[in-house]
This record gives structure tokens, sequence and C-alpha cells, in this order.
């Protein structure tokens, strides 16, 4: 139980940090164009999106309950 | 000159009309891997999405699901550990990407202490997995919730380790001076691959752990 | 656009290095790097493997002879046809169409020096043996019996013969989707400058939809067996429904790739007889933007219509209609393509040469096969006839009288270019008709025999003899045409022996056709274009001069014609 608990804390304030780290990142690139440019953007939107996910999933929203 | 004409064309002529300034050879060659990079990118993700399709199939065509394992239903799997692990390989992703920003910027200091990040990152995912198969209750040939999970998180897991390996490799080379500061498509494609990895974690994150 | 390719011309310049050829045996021949060497070595595995896998199939037809079985086991003939459709499918057409044709020609008529990754490319080659072997190996332990699909839960009995196929099948995958990333990059980024995609020829056109089925499909395969591979080793549940598993879902993942397979196979050939109709025929090809739409609309349709092959496996009802109409939906760009043939054909100045007489042949037979298929994807008519020999009929039409006689037209087309010397034509009509006829009569009987329900895959056929007896006298029938395919093939292979050393010379341009391959001497030197030739137009125009400046020969009018032809002919269709 406590273990859990840890674990989500850390999980909270890493996505929190990841997250806005990669949404920041994404706005720098957005000019960027190319195939790998392009590439890059979708992959880090999916990435963002994985960090609201890992979020949600530490707050209790999502997944199973502890 | 170059450019004013460029505009008027389309597809390869003005792709290479936009590398011809700078340095033909490089531009085309550089252009033709990148192309080929990503067509790889593609087909493996074609090789995720068919043991996601399935994984996915198998399960909606499932009785129950957690399936049942000599008359026990199998428990789902813990979400908190791997919201954690999934942390830090997405974290991965981020520094990689510092990583090549500050390879563009020529900071190669910062490009490598990025680097070693990422690499140590990607290390600790593993062993996070590695943890996570000790503790998650099911085995490969029991059902095919096992078989879905192992076969999918160890193919991911292959994955990171030959990023790993591939991001160690581009590290030394870097520092042997294989890439300048214009030239590092070896670089590019190591964080697209990267990145691919992450991305693909989002899913399998998803699929088995929040469905 | 002309200030454009000017403009790209200079960069193309800027790396015009033209390499010396390698030196030694190995490095020209084996390890070669070359995209015209790794052709012929797809070539002559291609058509070795073609020899064991069509013996095996006259195996069948001879067990086939008797309703009661001729000359071998059930178990015997249950290997002898597995390995005959697999070592068929994977081994021989496949390498043919793509790895060889696409590998000799697409490079010459691109304008190009080498594909993208010519490392890339030899590694795809050299896969090719080693799946060959394991696949062959498997034969030790009885070899694999569940057919070519290898649907579980049958293929589970085959133990360690049914792992070595998943092996032999998911090497062959890799491979393919090597060839398939490299002549998409190839084609998308080493055209000669100012050949846009509307002028490309077409047999590229329809390369590059082969190889993006080659890319994304294969993968789907290489899973499919790859998790038959884990049940083989590790007894992983995927296929198995005690523990939860599902065998139609092998069924799905085969049949993902396998539908595009056969697309795989057919559309090379599609291209081949695009290039050989207008050029024996004299006249513009007839619709080019619309057989070039085609050849893609096939390659993304032939995604979704992978389910008619399960009809019978117990799919929902309510997916049935959508596939069934969707599988009618491929008819469209096929009949586009067949009636754009026609009107090529139709008025020109036909010179009946080995090719054009197999492009014609293509023409009847593959239109015949495909009727065949819309029978099938009725799913009524399926329901009866999925299980008999009518399938059997259809897909030999589709695949013998389609991608092989594609293949077979390409062979004397490109054959002079390639050796510099023409095919003996005598010999080589002679095999077309031999083989022609050997086709019908082997394949048209099946047609009512399924239709009577003489079952497939089954090594006797007593009961349905009884209830039928005419089966006896027409299987047998067909056995004996069967030897004259064969015939055909071991007459292609001599003469392709042959004519390396007594044939006549070929000339740059025997046949006086219009792509960039025929602008360089026969055979091409390494290097293929001393210089990076500019692409002014589509190369169908025959009432115009070649739309090439800067060639290696700058051909600027209308090339020499060779022995084979007639004189120069006048512009037919002028304006057209």
């Amino acid at each position: 139980m406590n273990e859990a608990v840890i674990e989500r804390g850390i999980a909270l304030v890493g996505a929190i940090l990841v997250g806005v780290t990669a949404i920041v990142q994404l706005r720098n690139d957005w000019a960027a164009h190319g195939l790998d440019a392009g590439l890059t953007k979708v992959l880090l939107g999916l990435m963002a999106l994985g960090c609201v996910l890992a979020l949600l999933a530490a707050v209790n929203v999502l997944g199973v309950r502890t | 000159m170059a450019a004013a004409a460029a505009q008027h064309l389309s597809g390869h002529d003005a792709i290479a009309a936009r590398y011809r300034d700078v340095d033909p050879v490089y531009g085309e060659t550089r252009d033709i891997r990148l192309l080929g990079f990503v067509f790889f990118l593609l087909s493996d993700c074609i090789l995720f999405s068919s043991f996601i399709f399935a994984y996915v199939y198998l399960r909606i065509s499932a009785p129950a699901w957690p399936p049942f394992l000599g008359g026990h239903q199998l428990p789902w799997f813990d979400t908190s550990f791997a919201a954690m692990n999934s942390i830090v390989l997405f974290g991965s992703g981020v520094t990689m990407h510092f990583a090549l920003e500050n390879w563009k910027h020529l900071n190669k200091a910062k490009f490598n202490g990025w680097l070693i990040a990422t690499i140590v990152l990607g290390i600790g995912f593993l062993l996070g997995q590695a943890h996570e198969y000790s503790v998650v209750g099911i085995s490969w040939t029991g059902t095919t919730m096992g078989a879905s999970f192992f076969t999918l998180t160890g193919m991911h897991g292959f994955h990171v380790f030959a990023g790993v390996c591939y991001l160690t490799i581009l590290g030394l080379q870097a520092n042997r001076g294989t890439y300048t500061g214009s030239k590092y498509f070896g670089l590019t494609a190591g964080t697209l691959y990267w990145h691919f990895v992450d991305v693909i974690w989002v899913f399998l994150f998803f699929l088995f752990y929040i469905w | 656009m002309q200030a454009g390719t000017s403009t790209t011309h200079e960069a193309h310049d800027a790396h015009d290095h033209i390499h010396p050829p390698p030196e030694g045996f190995v490095r020209k021949y084996v390890f070669s790097l070359d995209h015209k060497v790794i052709g012929f070595q797809y070539f002559f595995t291609g058509l070795l493997i073609m020899f064991i896998a069509g013996s095996f199939a006259e195996l069948v037809r001879l067990q086939l002879t008797d309703p009661n079985g001729a000359i071998m086991s059930h178990t015997a003939y249950n290997e002898m046809f597995s390995m005959h459709g697999t070592a068929m499918v994977w081994l021989v057409l496949i390498p043919l169409v793509t790895g060889a044709l696409g590998n000799f020609v697409m490079p010459l008529q691109i304008g190009a020096r080498d594909v993208a990754f010519p490392w890339l490319n030899m590694a795809s080659f050299w896969i090719l043996p080693v799946a060959a072997l394991i696949l062959f190996s498997s034969m030790l332990w009885g070899g694999p019996h569940a057919g070519w699909t290898e649907y579980p839960p049958i293929s589970l009995a085959d133990g360690t013969a049914g792992a070595l196929w998943c092996l032999a099948i998911f090497t062959i995958g890799i491979s393919s989707t090597m060839t398939g990333l490299n002549f998409m990059v190839t084609i998308m980024k080493m055209r000669a400058p100012g050949m846009t995609w509307t002028r490309m020829p077409l047999f590229i056109w329809a390369t590059f939809a082969t190889a993006l089925m080659n890319m994304v499909a294969t993968v789907a395969l290489s899973v499919a067996v790859g998790a038959l591979f884990l049940e083989h080793v590790f007894s992983v549940p995927f296929f198995d429904p005690a523990r939860g598993g599902s065998v139609v879902l092998y069924q799905h993942m085969f049949w993902f790739y396998s539908h595009p397979a056969v697309y795989i196979f057919i559309i090379p050939a599609f291209g081949v007889v695009s290039e050989v109709l207008p050029t024996f025929a004299r006249k513009p090809i007839f619709g080019y933007k619309m057989i070039a739409f085609s050849s893609m609309a096939i390659s993304i349709l032939a995604f979704t219509v992978w389910m008619h092959h399960m009809f019978p496996s117990g799919i929902a009802p309510w997916l049935q209609l959508p596939f069934m109409i969707l599988t009618y939906a491929i008819g469209i760009p096929t009949g586009i393509k067949i009636f754009s043939w026609m009107a090529t054909i139709w008025g020109g100045r036909i010179h009946f040469t080995s090719s054009m007489l197999y492009a014609l042949g293509f023409l009847i037979t593959f239109t015949f096969g495909g009727l065949s298929g819309i029978f099938l994807a009725s799913v009524p008519v399926d329901l009866h006839m999925h299980g008999t020999v009518f399938v059997v009929g259809h897909f030999h039409y589709v695949v013998a009288g389609g991608a092989v006689m594609g293949f077979l037209a390409a062979v004397p087309y490109w054959y002079p270019k390639a050796t510099g010397r023409m095919l003996n034509e005598r010999l080589a009509q002679l095999g077309f008709w031999l083989f022609f006829i050997g086709l019908n009569g082997t394949f048209l009987p099946m047609h009512w025999l399924g239709l009577e329900g003489m079952p497939r895959r089954t090594a006797t056929y007593a009961g349905f003899a009884k209830a039928f007896p005419d089966a006896v006298f027409w299987n047998q029938f067909e056995t004996a045409f069967s030897f004259l395919m064969a015939a055909a093939i071991g007459l292609l292979a001599f003469n392709v022996i042959w004519s390396l050393r007594h044939g006549t010379l070929a000339g740059i341009n025997p046949w006086g056709a219009r792509t960039l391959e025929w602008t360089i001497s026969s055979p091409p030197p390494y290097y293929n274009f001393k210089k990076i030739p500019q692409v002014f137009d589509r190369p169908y125009n025959f009432d115009q001069p070649l739309p090439y400046r800067n060639t290696d020969n700058e051909l600027d009018e209308f090339p020499e014609f060779g022995r084979v032809l007639m004189p120069i002919p006048q512009p037919v269709g002028a304006g057209a």
C-alpha cells in the first residue's frame, strides 16, 4: 500500500514534469519543417498523450485503483 | 536564385534543389537515408500493430477478461508501478530530444550529459520491466493474456535494449568525430528511433494497464 | 518544369561518380552490390526452385490420375502440395517478379545507377537461399502437411517441420520487407531529373505499388508465422482454443498479408504487360493515368478484402456482406486495366513476337481467372465451392495464367538488354504455345470438376469418382496437359542458357521500345548511365521523338530497329 502511494507520487510528479517539457519542446519545434521534424512532432505529441495517461493513472482515474 | 526556382518545383526536384546550395551529395543521401529510416519505422510499427491486433481480437472474443486459469480468475495488472516506469521511459525521450538540440547548437558537453541521462533512464526502464515480470503473476504459456503481455512487452523491451545499444554506439561515434554540426543524420535517426520506442510504450501502457 | 529540370540536373552532376566495377569473382558475382547482378541471382535461384516446386506439382497431378491415389501415401501427398504451394508463392513468384524483374529493370527505367541501399539489396537476396534451405530441410522432419497456409490447429501437429516452415517464411518475409522498403525509396528519391510521377513508365508504377504492399503487408505475415512459431516451440497459446486462443485469428493475420501477396505477384505482371503491349502494337498506351491509378487502387484495396478467404471459417455474418462488396470493388480497377490494354492494341501494328504472344495470352487467361474470382467473391457461391478444386482452378488461372505469364512475357523482352543477345525466337514461341495450351488443359477442367464438388487437398477421390464417373478422365487429362507446362518451363531454361552463347546480337534497342533502359548499351555497363538523362515526357508516344536529353547515345530520333522487327513503322494514331 505504501509502496503504491510512493510509486504514484513519483509518477504524478514525473508526468507533470515530462509532459510539460514535451509540450514546450513541441511548441519550440512547431515551425520546423521536413520529414524528420514532422515525424518528431507527431511522436512528441503522442508522448505527451502518454504523460497524460500516466498522470490520470497516478491519480486513480484510470487503471486498477489501489 | 535556386530558392526562387525551387518554389516552382515539386517532390524530389524541390528537395534536391533545397539541399543544392548546402552540399548536393549530403543533401541527397541524407534525404534517401531519412526516408528509408522512416519506412523502417513504419514497418516496425506494423509489426507491433499486428500483435496488438491479435491481443485486441483475443481479448474481445474472450468470454471473460482477465481470463480464468485453473478455475481462478487472473489478476489485473498493477497500474502504479507501470505508471512510474512509463514516466522513466517518457523522460528518456525528453532527454534524448535535449541531447539532439544541444548537438545542433554545437554544445558537446551538454549533449554527452543528456545522452548519458537517456541511456541511464533506458536501462532503468529495462530494470523496471524485469521487476514487473517477476511480480506480474501470470506466465507466458498460461493463457492468451500472458501470451500477449509477454510477447508484446518482450518485443518492446528488446527494442529498448537495442535502442540503448544504438545510442551508446552513437555517443561513441559522436565523440570520435563521426558527426559534425551540419551532418548528423545518425543522431537524427537515433532520436527518431528512441521517440518511436517511447510512443509504442504509450499504446502498450494503455492496452495492458488502463483498458 | 523546364527550369526545374536543369536545376536538379546540376545537383545530380555533383555526384556523378562512376565507380569502377568490382574486382574478383566473389565481389562481382556472389556478394555483388550491383542491382543487375542481384536481379540475375534472383532469376536463377527462382528458376531453380521453380523446378523443384514444379516437380512436386507433377507428383500431385500423377497421384490424382487414379481415384484411389496412384503413387504415394496420403501423408506424402499432403507434404507435396504443401511444399509446392509454399515454395512457389514465397521462393519462386515473389523473388521472380519483384526480385528479378524489379531489381534488373526498375533502376534502369528510372535512370538511376543503382537502388537506394545496395547493401540492403544484397542482404535481401542472400536471405532467400537461406530461407529455401530451411524450408526444404523441413522435409527431413516430414515436411509441412497443412497446405501453404498452414492453418492451426492442423499445422501444430507438424512439430519440428512446422516450426522450420514458420522460420523459413519469417526469414523470407524479412527479405521481402527490405526489398519493398528499398524499392519505395529508390522510386521516390532516385528518378532521373524531369521524371515526374506521371512520366514514369507503367512498370515503375507497378513496382511502386508492389513495393508498398511488400513493405506493409509482409510484416503482418511475419507476425502471423512468428506467433505460430512461438506456439510450436514455446507452446505460447495464441492459437490454442483450450487456453483462450483462436484459430481464426491466425487466418485473419495470415490473409491480411496473403491477399495482398497475390497482388504482389500480379501487379508487376500488369506492369510488364503495360510495357510490352504498346511496344509491339506501336501505339501509345491507352489511359496511362488510369492504369497507374488502378495499380495504386488495387494495392490499397488489397488490404480491405482479406476476409473473403474466410467466409466458411465462421466469421460474423454481418462482416460477410461488406467484404463481398469490397472484393467485387477490386474488379473495377482490374477491369480498367484490361479494357485499357485492349484499347491499346486496338488498331495497332501488332508484331507477334514471343513477348507479345505471352502478353496477349495473359489478357485471355488472366481475364478468365479474374472472372472466376468474381464468382468466388460471392458468399453463397464461395460457401459451396470453397473446398473444391474450383478454387485451385481459379487460383492457378490468376497466378500461372497471370503472374507467370507476365513474367514469361518479360523474359524475352528484357533478355536482350540483360545479356546483349536475343532469346531464340522460335523456341520462345514454341514455349508459349506449350505453356498456353498446357495451362488451359490443366486448369480449365478443374472448374467443372469443382462445380460438381470434387474436393481439393485430398489424396484420393474415390467417393467423388463414384458420383461423377467422368472425374477420372478429366483428372488424367489435366495431368497430361500439366506436363506441357513443365516442358515449356524446361524449354525456357534451355533457351535462356543456349542463347547466352548462340543468340543473335541484340544491339541497343532491338524492339524499338522507348523507356530509358533502351538508350544504353546491352548489357548495360556497371554504372548503367554515363550521364544521367533528363526526361521530358512519358515514354509511350510512338509518333514522336524520344523524350530524353543527355542520354548516353543522344538518341533524338527513332532508335534503330533490330533484326526481329519490320522496318520502321509509320506513326500510328497520330495525335493520340
